[in-house]
């Protein structure tokens, strides 16, 4: 019996230890920003190569590659990439933070509400945020979603006042994840 | 110059002028397709301008990446486990292990699981 105690409680530490280690892994999550002012031309773009690891104690890390954002307008990307966020000198975009009393267990195929906060950088200037995600799980499969705003002046990036009234001070951010379990 | 002239002359000007803006604010996206890749290579060697800091001979340029399929996802493929290629469209017929070129633009490296990202891919063969 005695036993048979020791083998179970064995078998827990080796089971939660496994646990410990799960992550939720994408190569291809999406983010979109949208910086349009009313009646002038969408300033708005897409990724959809963002990758993207969240572990089972919370931590959640991403990372966008600055080129692979894709606008409708090429002149848009080409000014985007040169004059605003520099993506030969700043290539890569990212977020490292934590998701609020993350506990995988309280997962459902429905969306909870977690508060995450974290570092975003980009163009070489850290920025630390606050926002909500919505996480659902399905199967093997963590939904991640998320809305936040960025302004352009807290990462140094300057807007030329020629075109300032036509880029909005505040960009909309939304980015969604479909991270899949890995041990 | 008479008057009539003088406003045929700013007509064409203006008519110019806004043909020559609107092509310039609204010229066409990069085809990648179409364009001649600046290095044809395997998926190893894309990585090794990213150790060597030498990425901006790859970066934003169209390149040529040779490797074995080792992950499929739904609109990308991974190559040697070291390069991801990311396509606009897609994918079917496609196996792991199968040894495929690409074509597409370089974008980066992508140090959270350590592969060289490329984008608007297409198969060479």
């Amino acid at each position: 019996m005695k036993k048979l105690m020791f083998f179970t409680v064995l078998l827990f530490f080796i089971l939660s230890s496994v646990n410990a280690q799960e992550k939720f892994i994408t190569k291809s999550g999406t983010i979109n920003f949208e910086a349009s002012v009313p009646s002038f031309e969408e300033v708005k773009a897409n990724h959809n190569s963002v990758s993207a690891i969240l572990k089972s104690n919370g931590e959640f890390a991403s990372l966008a590659l600055v080129k692979g954002f894709r606008f409708k307008v090429a002149l848009m990307e080409e000014h985007f990439n040169e004059n605003y966020i520099e993506s030969s000198t700043y290539p890569k975009a990212t977020f490292k933070g934590k998701i609020k009393g993350f506990n995988i267990s309280e997962l459902s195929d429905l969306d909870k509400e977690y508060i995450v906060t974290g570092t975003v950088n980009m163009h070489g200037v850290d920025k630390n945020i606050e926002t909500k995600a919505y996480l659902k799980k399905e199967g093997s499969i963590i939904y991640l979603t998320t809305n936040f705003i960025l302004k352009p002046e807290d990462f140094q990036i300057e807007i030329p006042k020629v075109v300032s009234s036509k880029i909005a001070e505040e960009i909309n951010v939304s980015a969604s994840f479909e991270l899949k379990g890995k041990s | 110059m008479t008057k009539q002239i003088k406003i045929v002359f700013a007509l064409i000007v203006l008519v110019l002028g806004v043909y020559f803006g609107y092509n310039y604010m609204y010229q066409d996206h990069r085809n990648i397709e179409s364009e001649v890749a600046v290095v044809s290579i395997s998926a190893a060697e894309l990585v090794t301008f990213f150790n060597e800091n030498n990425s901006e001979k790859v970066l934003n340029k169209t390149v040529q990446v040779s490797g074995k399929i080792t992950e499929i996802d739904a609109n990308n493929i991974t190559l040697d486990d070291q390069v991801q290629c990311n396509f606009d469209s897609i994918l079917n017929n496609l196996k792991i292990n199968e040894s495929i070129t690409i074509k597409g633009r370089c974008i980066g490296f992508d140090e959270l699981f350590e592969v060289a990202k490329i984008d608007q891919s297409s198969i060479i063969k």
